[in-house]
C-alpha cells in the first residue's frame, strides 16, 4: 500500500520537474507527445488510485498512517511528514485522478494547437500533485503545501488567456480571495502548533478529550475554538462560500476544461474536504458546527437566487456549484459526513460533465433528449411560483446585483484603507516640507 | 508572438563593469569559502586601535549574499546596464559595515556608505533641480546624531571600541535600547522611520539602492549588538520591536498596492519582505534560522526582480502601472523568471520561502501568539502585491503594443538567474541540508 500511495505523489512530482526543466532547456515538445504522455500518466495514476481505494475498502476502511523522517528538524522543532490513507483521502485521490484524466483527454481536442497547451498541461499536473498532497496529508502544514499549489495553479489558469485584460483582472480577484483565506489555514496550523503542539488532525480531537487541554495553559476554549474558526475561514474562499462568493463566477474566464476541474469539481470541493478532515475536532465545539451550517445555508440561498438571474451557462453553473457546496456544508454541520463525501463525489462528477458539455449547450438543447427532459422537470419544479410577484421582482433586482456583495466588500476595503490614504497624504506633505527645508539650507550656504 | 528583433547596444563602461564583477566574484568566493570552512566557533578579528573587523560566520554569510546577489543581478544585464562611477564606494561601504565588529567601526562605515547618496542628493538639489531627497538627508542626519549619542554613551561606559560580543548586558539601558531601535529600524527602512526609501527610487540606480539594503546595516547591528542580550531586555521592548516590523511589512505592502510607479512598487515589495527578517530574528533560534534563510532568499530574489524590472524598463520605458502591458507576449522567458522569483519570495510550496514561513511563524508564535497572526497577514498581503505587479506588467494587452519591442532574454542571460532559482527550489525541497549550516 505504501508504494502505491507514494507513487501517487512521486509520479506527478517527477512529471512537473521534467516539464519545468525542459522549459528552461528550451525543449519544445510536440503537442502529440504531451497529450500521449499525460494520457498514460493519468491512466497509471487512476489505476493506482483505484487499487489504493480498493485496498482501503478491503482493510474495512481502517486508516493507515505513514510517518517519514522530519522534513525540517531544528532543536525541538520538527516539521514531520505524516500521511494518512483512509476512505476520505483515497476517495478524493481517486476522484482527482479520474477527473483530471478526463480533462486531459478532453483538452487534447479542445486546446488543440493552442499556444498555451504546454502551460496548461504543466499547471494541471501541478494541480494533480497539490490535490494528492491534500488528499493524503495528515497535518495542517502539509495540507497547506498542497492547498497553496492548488491556489496558485488555479489563479494562473484563470489568467490562461493572459493577453486579454478581463481574465487577468479576474485572476487578481481570485488571488485576493485565496490569499485572504489562506491566512486561515496558516493561522490554524500555527495556533494548533502553539497551543496543542501538533497539527495532526487525527490527534487534535483526541487531545480535546483530555479535560486539562481546555485549561488556560493551552489557550483555553477560546483559542481552541479559534483554531476551528480559522479552518472554516480557510475553507470559505476555496469553496466560494459567503462572503467570498463573487470570485468564483468571475473565474470562469479560464478555458472550459480548467473551469470544469477547478470550479466544478476538485478545487471547489477542497473546502468541504478540509471540513471533513476536521469534523472530529468540530464536534467538540457546537458553535463551529452552527457556523458551518449557517454559512452553507446562506451561501446556498444566495447562489441559488443570483444564479437564476444570470444568462450565460458557465456563470449559472458556477452559482449552482456554490449552492450545492453550501448544501454539502450543511450536511457536514448536521453530521452526515459520509453522505457529504458521497455528495461531493457525485456533484463533482456531474459538474465536470456539465462544464465540459456547456460549450455544446445549444446543440444539446435541441438534440439531446436528456437535456430536454431536464428542462421540463426544472420548469415544473420551480419554487419561484410560491413567492408573490412583487416580492419576486424585488428579489430579482437584488439578485441581479449579486446582493451588492462586491459593493459591500469594496466599502469594507475602503474603511480599512482609509487610515493609510490619510497617512500617505500626510507623508507627502511631510516629505515636501523636508525638501523645502533642505533646499532653504542649501540656498543659504 | 512577435519575432525577435536586433537588440540595440547601449553604451557601457566595460572596464569599470569588469572591475566590479571581478571584485564581486573574488570577494564572494573568499566569503563563501571562509563560511564553509569556518566551524562557527572561531572568528578572525582584525583589530586596530579603533577599527575592528570580524570574519565570523554571520558576517561571512552576509558578505557572500551581498556579493552573489549583486553579481546575479548585474551580470546578466551587463549590456543593458551601465555601472556608475560611485558604485565601488557603495560596495566598500557595505563590506565595511558587514565586517564591522564594534560600534565605532560600524559608525564610520555606516556614515561613509550613507554619505555617498547624501552627497548625490545635495548635488542634485543644488545644481540639478532634484525635487526629492530632503527626507533622506534629514532622516539620515537624525540617525547619524543617534549613532553619535550611542557612541557617546558607549564611550562613557568604556564599550565604544569593544567587540560587540563583549559588551555587558548592563550597558543596555532604556536610552541605549531606544537609540539602537531608531538606528536599526531606520537603516532597514522600517515604519515609522521609512520615508527616506521613497526618495531613493528614481534618483538612484536600482543596484545602488540594492547595495544599500544588501549591506543589512540594521540586521547586522541587531544580530551583533542587541541579540546576544535580548533575553534580558524588557518584554515590552521586544514586543514593540516585533510589532513594528510586522506593521511595517503590512504598511509597505498596502502602499505598494496603491502605488502606480513600477520601480517604487518593486522597491516596496522588497522592503515589505525585508521588514519581516527582523521579526524572525527576535523570536527564537528556530525562527532565527528561518530569518537567515529569509534574508538569503529576499536578497537573491529581490535583486533579481529589480534587475529584471530594470531590463524591461530599458527596452520599454514603462514607468507606471496604470494599465496592463502584456509583456509576457514579448518577454515570455523574462516573465517566467519574474514569476518564479516572486513565488520564491512569497512562500509558494517547493520554494525556499515556504520553509521560512513555517520556521518564522512557528517560532514567532511561541513567543507572541497574536503577533504571529500579524506576520501571517503580512505574508498573505505580500502575495497579493506580487501578483498585482506581475499581472500589470506581464499580463493583459498593452494599449500601445507598437511601443514594445521584443528583446527577450537569451539562454546565456538566463543562466545565472536559473542557477539561483534552482538553488532556491533545492532549499525548498531539502531544507535541512542548508539549515544545518545556518548556525553561529
Amino acid at each position: 500500500m505504501e508504494y502505491l500511495f507514494l507513487s501517487l505523489l512521486l509520479i506527478p512530482f517527477a512529471w512537473i520537474c521534467f516539464l519545468g526543466l525542459s522549459f528552461f532547456a528550451r525543449i519544445n515538445f510536440p503537442e502529440n507527445f504531451l497529450s500521449e504522455s499525460v494520457k498514460w500518466i493519468s491512466i497509471v495514476v487512476s489505476l493506482i488510485s483505484l487499487s489504493l481505494a480498493a485496498l482501503v475498502l478491503m482493510n474495512r476502511s481502517q486508516p493507515v498512517h505513514f510517518d517519514y523522517p522530519a522534513w525540517i528538524q531544528i532543536g525541538e522543532y520538527e516539521f514531520k511528514i505524516r500521511f494518512l490513507v483512509d476512505l476520505v483521502g483515497a476517495t478524493y485521490a481517486l476522484l482527482t485522478a479520474l477527473l483530471i484524466g478526463i480533462i486531459f483527454r478532453f483538452s487534447r481536442s479542445y486546446l488543440h494547437k493552442e499556444e498555451g497547451y504546454f502551460r496548461f498541461i504543466f499547471l494541471l499536473s501541478a494541480l494533480m500533485l497539490g490535490l494528492m498532497l491534500v488528499s493524503f496529508a495528515r497535518s495542517l502544514d502539509l495540507i497547506f503545501a498542497g492547498w497553496e499549489m492548488v491556489g496558485t495553479t488555479s489563479v494562473l489558469l484563470i489568467g490562461y488567456f493572459y493577453n486579454q485584460v478581463q481574465p487577468v483582472r479576474h485572476s487578481v480577484k481570485a488571488i485576493i480571495s485565496y490569499r485572504f483565506c489562506d491566512m486561515g489555514i496558516l493561522a490554524a496550523a500555527a495556533w494548533a502548533h502553539h497551543y496543542m503542539h501538533t497539527t495532526d488532525f487525527t490527534v487534535l480531537p483526541k487531545l480535546l478529550e483530555d479535560p486539562h487541554i481546555l485549561e488556560a495553559g493551552h489557550g483555553g476554549p477560546v483559542a481552541l475554538t479559534f483554531i476551528g474558526l480559522f479552518v472554516i475561514w480557510a475553507s470559505l474562499a476555496k469553496s466560494g462560500q459567503l462572503p467570498f462568493s463573487s470570485w468564483l463566477p468571475a473565474a470562469m474566464e479560464g478555458p472550459t476544461p480548467s473551469s470544469a476541474i477547478f470550479y466544478g469539481a476538485l478545487s471547489v470541493h477542497l473546502g468541504p474536504f478540509l471540513l471533513l478532515r476536521f469534523y472530529d475536532y468540530f464536534v467538540h465545539f457546537p458553535l463551529l458546527l452552527w457556523v458551518i451550517g449557517i454559512v452553507g445555508g446562506l451561501s446556498a440561498i444566495y447562489a441559488s437566487a443570483v444564479g437564476r438571474t444570470r444568462s450565460d451557462a458557465k456563470t449559472m453553473l458556477a452559482y449552482a456549484t456554490i449552492s450545492q457546496v453550501g448544501i454539502i456544508w450543511i450536511e457536514i454541520a448536521l453530521g452526515f459526513t459520509q453522505f457529504a463525501l458521497f455528495h461531493m463525489v457525485a456533484h463533482a462528477s456531474l459538474r465536470t460533465w456539465q462544464f465540459l458539455r456547456c460549450s455544446s449547450l445549444i446543440q444539446d438543447f435541441f438534440e439531446n433528449p436528456v437535456v430536454q427532459q431536464n428542462e421540463k422537470i426544472h420548469r415544473n419544479l420551480s419554487f419561484e411560483k410560491f413567492v408573490s410577484k412583487p416580492m419576486r421582482r424585488r428579489i430579482f433586482i437584488h439578485a441581479l446585483h449579486g446582493f451588492h456583495l462586491d459593493f459591500f466588500t469594496q466599502k469594507v476595503l475602503d474603511i480599512f484603507s482609509w487610515p493609510l490614504k490619510v497617512y500617505i497624504e500626510f507623508e507627502k506633505k511631510w516629505m515636501s516640507m523636508n525638501n523645502n527645508v533642505v533646499k532653504f539650507i542649501l540656498k543659504k550656504r | 508572438m512577435t519575432t525577435s528583433q536586433s537588440v540595440p547596444v547601449f553604451k557601457v563602461n566595460n572596464r569599470r563593469q569588469n572591475t566590479v564583477f571581478a571584485v564581486l566574484i573574488i570577494l564572494g568566493l573568499v566569503f563563501l569559502s571562509m563560511f564553509l570552512s569556518n566551524n562557527g566557533t572561531t572568528s578572525l578579528i582584525v583589530s586596530g586601535s579603533i577599527l575592528e573587523f570580524s570574519f565570523d560566520k554571520f558576517s561571512l554569510f552576509l558578505g557572500a549574499i551581498f556579493c552573489v546577489s549583486l553579481f546575479v543581478g548585474l551580470f546578466p544585464i551587463r549590456n543593458e546596464n551601465d555601472i556608475g562611477e560611485a558604485f565601488p564606494l557603495y560596495i566598500a561601504g557595505a563590506i565595511g559595515i558587514i565586517l564591522s565588529n564594534n560600534l565605532l567601526t560600524f559608525f564610520i562605515f555606516w556614515s561613509f556608505q550613507r554619505s555617498i547618496p547624501a552627497f548625490r542628493f545635495i548635488r542634485g538639489m543644488r545644481y540639478e533641480n532634484f525635487s526629492t531627497g530632503g527626507t533622506f538627508l534629514i532622516q539620515h542626519f537624525i540617525t547619524f546624531l543617534c549613532l553619535i549619542a550611542l557612541i557617546f554613551l558607549a564611550a562613557q561606559s568604556g564599550v565604544a571600541s569593544m567587540s560587540f560580543s563583549q559588551i555587558p548586558a548592563d550597558f543596555f539601558t532604556w536610552p541605549v535600547l531606544v537609540l539602537a531601535f531608531i538606528i536599526i529600524y531606520e537603516s532597514h527602512g522600517i515604519f515609522p522611520f521609512h520615508s527616506w526609501v521613497h526618495d531613493l527610487v528614481g534618483n538612484l540606480s536600482w543596484y545602488k539602492i540594492s547595495s544599500l539594503f544588501l549591506s543589512r546595516a540594521g540586521v547586522l547591528l541587531f544580530v551583533k549588538f542587541l541579540l546576544p542580550t535580548i533575553d534580558q531586555d524588557p518584554d515590552i521592548f521586544r514586543i514593540i520591536l516585533v510589532s513594528v516590523s510586522i506593521l511595517s511589512s503590512i504598511y509597505w505592502t498596502v502602499r505598494g498596492i496603491f502605488e502606480p510607479n513600477v520601480s517604487q512598487t518593486t522597491t516596496y515589495f522588497y522592503v515589505a519582505q525585508s521588514s519581516l527578517i527582523l521579526t524572525g530574528l527576535q523570536a527564537d533560534m528556530t525562527a532565527a534560522r528561518g530569518a537567515y534563510l529569509h534574508m538569503m532568499v529576499i536578497s537573491l530574489s529581490g535583486t533579481a526582480l529589480w534587475s529584471l524590472v530594470s531590463y524591461v524598463q530599458r527596452y520599454t520605458s514603462i514607468k507606471r502601472l496604470n494599465q496592463y502591458y502584456g509583456l509576457a507576449q514579448y518577454y515570455p522567458k523574462l516573465a517566467t523568471l519574474f514569476c518564479l522569483f516572486g513565488f520564491c519570495m512569497i512562500g509558494t510550496p517547493l520554494g525556499a520561502a515556504f520553509v521560512v514561513e513555517d520556521l518564522v511563524i512557528n517560532g514567532l508564535l511561541d513567543q507572541h501568539p497574536f503577533l504571529g497572526l500579524g506576520h501571517i497577514l503580512a505574508t498573505c498581503l505580500n502575495g497579493i502585491l506580487f501578483f498585482l505587479v506581475f499581472s500589470k506588467l506581464f499580463l493583459g494587452q498593452s494599449a500601445y503594443p507598437q511601443k514594445i519591442k521584443n528583446y527577450d532574454m537569451t539562454l546565456t542571460q538566463m543562466l545565472p538567474y536559473v542557477t539561483v532559482l534552482l538553488f532556491m527550489f533545492l532549499i525548498g525541497v531539502a531544507p535541512s541540508l542548508f539549515l544545518e549550516n545556518l548556525k553561529w
